[in-house]
């Protein structure tokens, strides 16, 4: 069952998806009963957090630690935390612990024909 | 015995070999890569005062002094290294003061959710092990469960595999090194002196570790343990000693759950932990070590975060806190040991800690010590200018610490 929020998540739902021309693709479909996907595209070595907002926006997030480049994890109500020296970042990418210093990376989304388009350049 | 050891050296070839078989140049030219080669420096480091009541003593020391140490090959293959100084200075012919490499690792990244390390590893066991800075615990000091019953920045040579299961909130790891040097136990410090830390390891036994964390909501829960032989001399050898030899002769268990939980500006941290040597006695008859057979600890602490409601969340902290630490470093001992009660203690530390910003933290804490009494079958050589042994005594420790 996926619950709808990535703060009370049981399950982690996950889209695999290609990388095409430097975008992702991901159906906004997938958000009917859930606001929070993990995106893994093709060929990449960290996921994607995208998040729908309230306002029905998204954000993605590369879940690569701002530290030493360690793949994060989601952490239930707690954004996201590194296991390789303890930061941690909330849900919308801001440093909570340190040693990371950095916000994580946001990808700029748009919309389009139900398709969330991410861009990754 | 052999068979074993050609077996696990095959494995461990295979997995090599199918690491470096995925890097290719083709990959290094991937076209969704994110970033290229990088070297990046970081650190941490911890400085504090530190009052002993009984003695009548205060000391100053800065204590660790630790430099990172990184390079990114490609998205697939980096290096990472910690390289510590502990009480600033170590100087010939005198005790006290260590240079050592704390971490020296290769990290091969499978995918988004697995990677390989190999190298100089610090394996996942309890809390402080892994996370380890400085600002990321309360206390000048660390908990003294994770330093004495789980050795802390506990590293050994070997690989590890670190991963999270799609679809579940779970992490994983698994581990494989050197195990420790049962001839190097001493009574009162635990593990401590039995770890390698990479220096000349014996390589005849080995060790396994595993981890499993889970989050979910406010809470993130974690078991995790450990198995490994303590004997690496030859079996002629180990047998003319009465050791059992191989992998996992004369083993030492340790298992250990923790449970975290953080909302708002609150947070709680509890673990447990016990650590098991069935052949203890066999131990003592050929190092006169007095080892335990079993030694057990955990802690609770409790925090809160004044400046959570009142400030702009995530810049400076004040976090108050209070933690109950008790353990035992010989709460079973064989029938050749003689029991220690000092190393059975109760510990309740309370105090602050203001992080100005996230990475610079000042601390002030004071702890109280209880113990059981000292045994006089242990006190061989009594010092006549010795302070006699009191049972109860508290610690005041005001100190920095950092990390970038």
């Amino acid at each position: 069952m996926v619950i709808g929020s990535l703060s009370s998540c049981a399950t982690l739902p996950v889209y695999k998806t290609a990388v095409a021309n430097k975008q992702v693709s991901v159906p906004t479909a997938l958000f009917a009963q859930s606001n929070f996907q993990l995106i893994q595209p093709q060929g990449m070595y960290y996921n994607i957090g995208l998040r729908k907002e309230d306002d029905g926006s998204y954000t993605a997030l590369l879940l690569r630690c701002t530290h030493a480049d360690n793949q994060l994890t989601p952490a239930g109500n707690n954004g996201y935390t590194c296991n390789l020296h303890g930061s941690q970042f909330d849900k919308e990418g801001h440093v909570t612990h340190g040693p990371a210093e950095h916000d994580l990376k946001k990808y700029p989304t748009q919309i389009v024909s139900n398709q969330i388009i991410i861009n990754l350049s | 015995m052999q068979a074993k050891t050609f077996t696990l050296l095959l494995s461990f070839l295979f997995v090599s070999g199918s690491l470096f078989a995925q890097v290719t140049s083709e990959d290094s030219l991937n076209k969704n890569s994110l970033s290229t080669s990088s070297t990046t420096i970081g650190g941490y480091g911890d400085a504090f005062y530190q009052r002993n009541n009984n003695l009548g003593t205060s000391k100053v020391d800065l204590e660790r002094f630790v430099l990172f140490t990184g390079h990114k090959f490609n998205d697939k293959v980096s290096f990472f290294s910690e390289l510590e100084v502990e009480d600033a200075k170590v100087t010939g012919g005198e005790s006290g003061g260590e240079v050592s490499v704390e971490q020296a690792y290769l990290k091969f990244n499978l995918n988004p959710n697995q990677y390989i390390v190999a190298g100089l590893i610090i394996p996942r066991i309890g809390i402080l092990n892994e996370n380890h800075l400085p600002n990321t615990f309360n206390g000048n000091e660390r908990n003294y469960v994770e330093t004495f019953i789980i050795p802390t920045t506990w590293r050994e040579l070997g690989v590890g595999l670190f991963g999270s299961i799609n679809g579940l909130p779970l992490n994983y790891s698994v581990g494989l090194m050197n195990g420790l040097n049962g001839s190097g136990f001493e009574h009162g410090d635990g593990l401590e002196s039995g770890k390698f830390e990479g220096k000349n390891a014996t390589a005849n036994n080995l060790a396994v570790t595993a981890s499993l964390q889970y989050y979910q909501g406010n809470f993130k829960a974690q078991l995790s343990g450990y198995y490994g032989g303590t004997v690496g001399e030859s079996k002629r050898k180990a047998d003319s000693l009465g050791l059992n030899s191989g992998i996992f002769g004369t083993p030492v268990a340790l298992g250990e759950g923790d449970l975290q939980y953080a909302k708002g500006g609150f947070s709680a941290r509890a673990l447990a932990t016990i650590v098991s040597i069935p052949d203890a006695s066999n131990i003592n008859r050929a190092f006169a070590s007095n080892t335990p057979q079993t030694e057990y600890g955990a802690y609770l602490e409790l925090a809160y975060d004044l400046l959570f409601l009142n400030k702009r969340p995530h810049e400076q902290q004040f976090i108050v806190f209070a933690r109950d630490e008790r353990f035992d470093m010989n709460y079973q001992i064989p029938s050749n040991g003689i029991y220690d009660g000092t190393l059975d203690q109760n510990h309740i530390v309370a105090g602050f800690s203001y992080l100005p910003n996230k990475n610079v933290i000042i601390k002030a804490d004071v702890r109280f010590i209880t113990t059981g009494k000292q045994n006089p079958d242990l006190i061989v050589n009594p010092n006549p200018a010795a302070v006699p042994y009191q049972v109860n005594n508290n610690l005041i420790d005001l100190g920095i610490g950092f990390s970038f």
